[in-house]
């Protein structure tokens, strides 16, 4: 049974917890305008070559399509290709380059593809290409589904 | 009589510890989660690429290698847990012995490679190099030296 008497009326002991809740609120409201939220990162994975590992000697030769880019001004950039196939007009832009690689990749549902999903490309930023327009390309190949970009040393 | 006591009503009074408990929770929250962040990444603005065809990063380990970024395209060094690296010979002959005993330590790492957008390429590219030079220096054959580019993904 709780006990029976009434609570007894006049004078209560209380804690006064305003000031308490003020400085919470303060630090909370601190805490909240200071932490900046940092926007979605994500990645693209790249693997390194392997240095020194045997190559396999029954692959055949593949000629590597090599994508130069250099960095003209803050937003503009020259891409420049060499290797097969690269004859007739060239991409100028990061999309223009997404179309040329997507195009001539050999898949099942598109004729007229050249190179295979593992055809080597080289990604070679010269070194004063600034690092965003050296991923425009890198990301344009990957968009183009190839397996087998790598970065060459400027 | 039930009347008397109506005129004396008891006294109003919210009770705060629920509110109290959850205010602290919040900023505890926001403490730990901003040291986190400082410790690890360093403040650069990523490059964002158009129709980016990039991936969310998975929960296997890995360790960030920051590319600091100096004036113009250039870095003044690299970070990488906490610990600063020159942009030089000296310090990325010291990142690639520091990355390869954490290699020792767990070969299955990946590094997360963050620059700046402006930075320029020449001071990237030597982290691929001390990246493959810690995994040939771990002396394990299971390292793969894989690096994950990040960059933000707009949407």
């Amino acid at each position: 049974m709780r006990s029976g008497r009434r609570p007894r009326r006049g004078a209560r002991i209380g804690l006064n917890l305003t000031s308490m809740i003020d400085i919470v609120f303060l630090l909370l409201v601190y805490f909240m305008a200071a932490t900046e939220f940092k926007s979605l990162e994500e990645i693209y994975r790249l693997d390194l070559p392997e240095r020194g590992s045997a190559a396999d000697p029954f692959e055949l030769p593949r000629d590597p399509l090599r994508v130069t880019v250099t960095t003209v001004g803050p937003d503009e950039y020259v891409l420049r290709l060499s290797g097969p196939e690269t004859a007739g007009p060239r991409p100028t832009t990061f999309q223009e380059l997404f179309v040329f690689l997507d195009g001539r990749r050999r898949s099942d549902r598109a004729a007229g593809g050249v190179f295979e999903a593992d055809h080597p490309i080289i990604v070679a930023p010269t070194g004063r290409t600034s690092w965003e327009h050296a991923m425009g390309v890198f990301n344009a190949a990957v968009r183009a589904r190839y397996t087998n970009i790598t970065f060459t040393a400027p | 009589m039930s009347r008397d006591r109506s005129v004396q009503p008891e006294p109003i009074a919210a009770n705060l510890t629920p509110m109290i408990d959850v205010t602290f929770l919040l900023i505890i929250f926001f403490v730990v989660v901003s040291q986190i962040v400082e410790v690890e990444n360093a403040d650069l603005d990523l490059p964002r690429p158009v129709d980016a065809a990039s991936e969310l990063p998975d929960d296997q380990p890995r360790i960030v290698i920051n590319v600091l970024r100096g004036a113009g395209g250039d870095s003044i060094g690299y970070r990488m847990s906490n610990q600063r690296y020159m942009a030089d010979t000296a310090g990325l002959e010291a990142l690639a012995h520091s990355l390869a005993a954490m290699y020792r330590k767990n070969p299955a790492l990946a590094v997360n490679l963050r620059a700046d957008r402006r930075t320029d390429y020449r001071w990237v590219e030597p982290v691929f190099q001390a990246v493959s030079a810690a995994a040939r220096l771990s002396g394990r054959d299971d390292v793969k030296g894989r690096v994950n580019l990040v960059v933000v993904k707009e949407h």
